[in-house]
């Protein structure tokens, strides 16, 4: 008989494994990204590379370190009044379990400055350049004629500007597939500028110069908001991103420089 | 067994509410600052209850803008300045001297003062409520948004001033305490854990505490004399604040773990029947982590752009190290030892199992890019309260349950302590694991409301619920103790058969604290009376 009960707890371990894996898949969906949204820049694809990594190390150390918790907790309950053997300690444990965490912490390191000398790489000289202005409570986008990336040049010169408030959240436009550098300014307090599909963020210093470059690799329409309180209304300083073709930009701009009285002509 | 004895002071009697409000004895003292900062802590839960309503929902109106942001502000403002800083000092108070064999404080009545600096200050932190608002800029309070902020956050500014003085005294009165009150025969390598890391947290308090005072009054100026230290526009820098805030500000985050890993320490060498596993090892580990608590306060700002990434990446990573050798010692403790699962224990492995979670995700924030993503998104807000709630709250209620019988000589009933715990464990991780997600899908902290098309109400609703479920868990607590009055003072000096000097008086402990001291050969005087030296 105990061997048929030994088989019915397999069955039931079995049958629970079954139905964790199953839940599992049923919301893997939302798990593509180990968590994180879908990377659409070249500099998010290597950030989430970076969190995958961190993220299986985090894991592994999780599971291992839990898992003998639990087990102690199993094992070594009370069983009687005998004392345990009463042990101090033990140098050349200590060595291994702090060289082993060193270990970790050394290759995490490597890899992530790798990373981040990678994604904080200069715009190139031909780079499309936005200037984005936060303010309280939205944001502004400003385009200069004369930055707008490889496509054809526009016959103007000028800026035009995108300006959104809490109410009208405004949406910008870039080109696929080329650099855009992000020049961040602010005058009243700090913002910080979010898009959660970039994997990115760079706060807005008044009296600083905070830029960043990303290149698109898909089109789509994401949203991104302000991540650094900034006031009253900081939940609803929203906007909106539009990744299209380079053809299609250029018709937007065209059409932002026939329709805007902001351009200035010099 | 041989004892030495200690000459009785004699004090004069007092009406009791007047001994009270006059007391200079680190017991009452103790006691008084643990009921004033259990206070607060209510506050400062009932605060975040109303964080919770509010974004359980999308696009809620529960409360408006403007209150929300006073609400979380102060919710935190409570919690760290008025709750765990100060309840460590609680703690120590009642227990420092006894566990190393002292009659009180090397100075009692600047142990007073600190205390009683403490409950004017809190109230004036709350009285912007009724001043046009209080505090509503995070309690991080960045400028230059703190620059134009209403009067609640000068009363918020003068308060944690006030709150850094009686910490400062406060940790100068512990090291003095430790240095020169200790028993015969109780060397530094024989002080309790406890102790240990009262003394490391002191030295912090010291060094970093007169640095955020710095801070504070400057912002003062700045806003209050025409200052513009924090103003780009008259030739200040806004990322000075952060500098010397976080400067405070991280190793505070220390201030606020290590006491609770010490109770810890504590109480598994109790409950497992072992010593704890490399205690000198546990003692440099707690100094490891303070001395680079100093080094990676940086890593609060890598998306500002304007600090050495690479180096505080690297010193954030670092600092993983020996939290993991405390991490390491103390299943070592657990391992093969004869573990009894009463309430301290309970909250004790549940510190264990939660601040694990809270050592690792810390550890995304020092891998600078994937730090861009989460940083200022509820992954952070999940990390913090891994740390503070998993960690040191669990430690706290570890602490009470442990020490309630020395401190108060009653028992508490272990099956309203299993329900406690059981509801708290549950609802702490329905709370605040599905921030992890909600941060990395992008959801930024400190935002008053979020709109239905982010798809972030069923996690915010899970965890709302989670946050209702820690509340209800207080309720068994309050019972248990209100019961626990209604009881007769039974207890016997040590119910858990401990190690440590505190269970060798009577519970409560007499005024003077002992009436004798045993010989102290080890960090477990009362183990090795039990068991005899070669037990040892």
């Amino acid at each position: 008989m105990p061997s048929t009960g030994k088989v019915r707890v397999i069955r039931r371990v079995h049958l629970l494994i079954s139905a964790a894996l199953l839940a599992l898949a049923s919301i893997s969906p939302a798990f593509a990204g180990w968590g994180m949204p879908e990377p659409i820049t070249d500099q998010a694809k290597r950030i989430q590379d970076l969190w995958v990594f961190t993220l299986i190390i985090a894991l592994a150390v999780f599971f291992a370190v839990e898992g003998a918790l639990v087990y102690a907790i199993i094992r070594y309950r009370k069983r009687g009044d005998g004392l345990p053997k009463q042990t101090h300690g033990s140098t050349a444990l200590e060595v291994v379990w702090t060289a082993i965490p060193v270990l970790i912490v050394i290759t995490l390191f490597s890899y992530s400055f790798i990373v981040l000398r990678d994604v904080e790489k200069e715009a190139p000289a031909d780079a499309l350049s936005i200037e984005v202005n936060g303010f309280q409570f939205s944001w502004e986008f400003t385009y200069d004629l004369a930055r707008l990336g490889r496509g054809e040049a526009p016959a103007k010169d000028g800026t035009f500007s995108i300006i959104g408030t809490a109410a009208q959240e405004p949406t910008f436009v870039i080109p696929v597939g080329e650099p855009v550098e992000f020049r961040l300014k602010s005058n009243d307090v700090i913002h910080s500028f979010y898009v959660p599909n970039f994997h990115y963020k760079l706060d807005v210093v008044p009296g600083r110069d905070n830029r960043f470059v990303i290149t698109a690799n898909q089109t789509g329409e994401f949203t991104g908001q302000c991540a650094e309180l900034c006031g009253i209304n900081h939940a609803l300083m929203r906007f909106h991103l539009r990744v299209v073709e380079r053809a299609e930009f250029d018709r937007w701009v065209a059409e932002q420089v026939a329709s805007k009285a902001t351009v200035r002509q010099p | 067994m041989t004892s030495i004895a200690i000459p009785r002071p004699a004090y004069a009697e007092r009406p009791r509410v007047l001994d009270w409000l006059m007391t200079v004895d680190h017991k009452k003292l103790g006691i008084l600052y643990l009921y004033t900062t259990l206070f607060f802590f209510a506050v400062g839960g009932i605060l975040a209850l109303l964080v919770r309503a509010q974004l359980a929902v999308a696009d809620n109106t529960f409360v408006n803008n403007d209150a929300y942001n006073q609400i979380f502000t102060m919710h935190a403002s409570a919690m760290l300045f008025l709750f765990i800083i100060p309840v460590w000092a609680g703690f120590g108070n009642y227990i420092v001297p006894l566990q190393i064999g002292a009659a009180d404080m090397a100075f009692p009545r600047i142990n007073a003062l600190s205390f009683w600096l403490i409950p004017p200050a809190g109230l004036l932190m709350f009285s912007g409520f009724l001043f046009g608002g209080a505090a509503d800029v995070g309690w991080t309070a960045y400028s230059p948004l703190a620059r134009s902020s209403g009067v609640g956050l000068d009363l918020w500014i003068i308060s944690v001033i006030i709150l850094g003085v009686s910490s400062t005294i406060g940790a100068a009165n512990f090291m003095v305490t430790m240095f020169r009150m200790r028993a015969p025969g109780m060397t530094m390598f024989r002080m309790p854990i406890f102790c240990w890391t009262m003394l490391v947290t002191a030295v912090l308090q010291l060094l970093a505490t007169p640095v955020l005072a710095s801070a504070l009054a400057m912002l003062y100026i700045d806003r209050n004399f025409g200052g513009s230290f924090f103003d780009p526009n008259g030739g200040g820098n806004a990322i000075l604040w952060q500098n010397i805030f976080w400067f405070y500000s991280h190793p505070a985050v220390y201030i606020m773990i290590l006491p609770g890993m010490g109770i810890i320490s504590e109480v598994l060498p109790v409950f497992a029947r072992k010593p704890l596993f490399g205690y000198k090892a546990f003692v440099f580990a707690t100094m490891g982590i303070g001395g680079l608590g100093f080094s990676v306060w940086a890593h609060h700002m890598f998306t500002t752009g304007a600090v050495l990434k690479p180096w505080f990446g690297f010193m954030t990573f670092m600092i993983g190290v020996p939290t993991g050798v405390k991490m390491f010692n103390w299943l070592g403790t657990l391992w093969r030892g004869s573990i009894t699962f009463e309430a301290p224990m309970l909250f004790a492995l549940g510190f264990l199992s939660m601040f694990l979670i809270g050592g690792i995700n810390g550890t995304f924030s020092a891998a600078v890019p994937v730090d861009f993503a989460i940083h200022d998104t509820y992954f952070v807000v999940a990390h913090i309260h891994y740390v503070l709630f998993g960690g040191a709250v669990f430690a706290v209620f570890a602490g009470l349950y442990y020490w309630f019988p020395k401190i108060w000589g009653r028992r508490l009933d272990e099956r309203l302590a299993r329900i406690h715990f059981a509801l708290q464990f549950i609802g702490f991780n329905l709370a605040f694991f599905p921030m992890h997600l909600l941060g990395l899908d992008g959801m930024p902290r400190r935002i008053a409301t979020y709109s239905e098309s982010s798809g972030w109400e069923t996690l915010n609703l899970i965890s709302t619920i989670g946050a209702f479920l820690i509340g209800v868990a207080m309720i068994p607590f309050i019972i248990n103790v209100v019961m626990a009055f209604l009881r007769p003072k039974d207890q016997p000096n040590d119910p858990w058969e401990a190690n440590t000097l505190e269970w060798w008086t009577t519970s409560p402990p007499p005024v003077h604290n002992f009436d004798s001291l045993p010989e102290v050969h080890s960090e477990r005087p009362l183990w090795d009376l039990r068991h005899g030296k070669a037990a040892h």
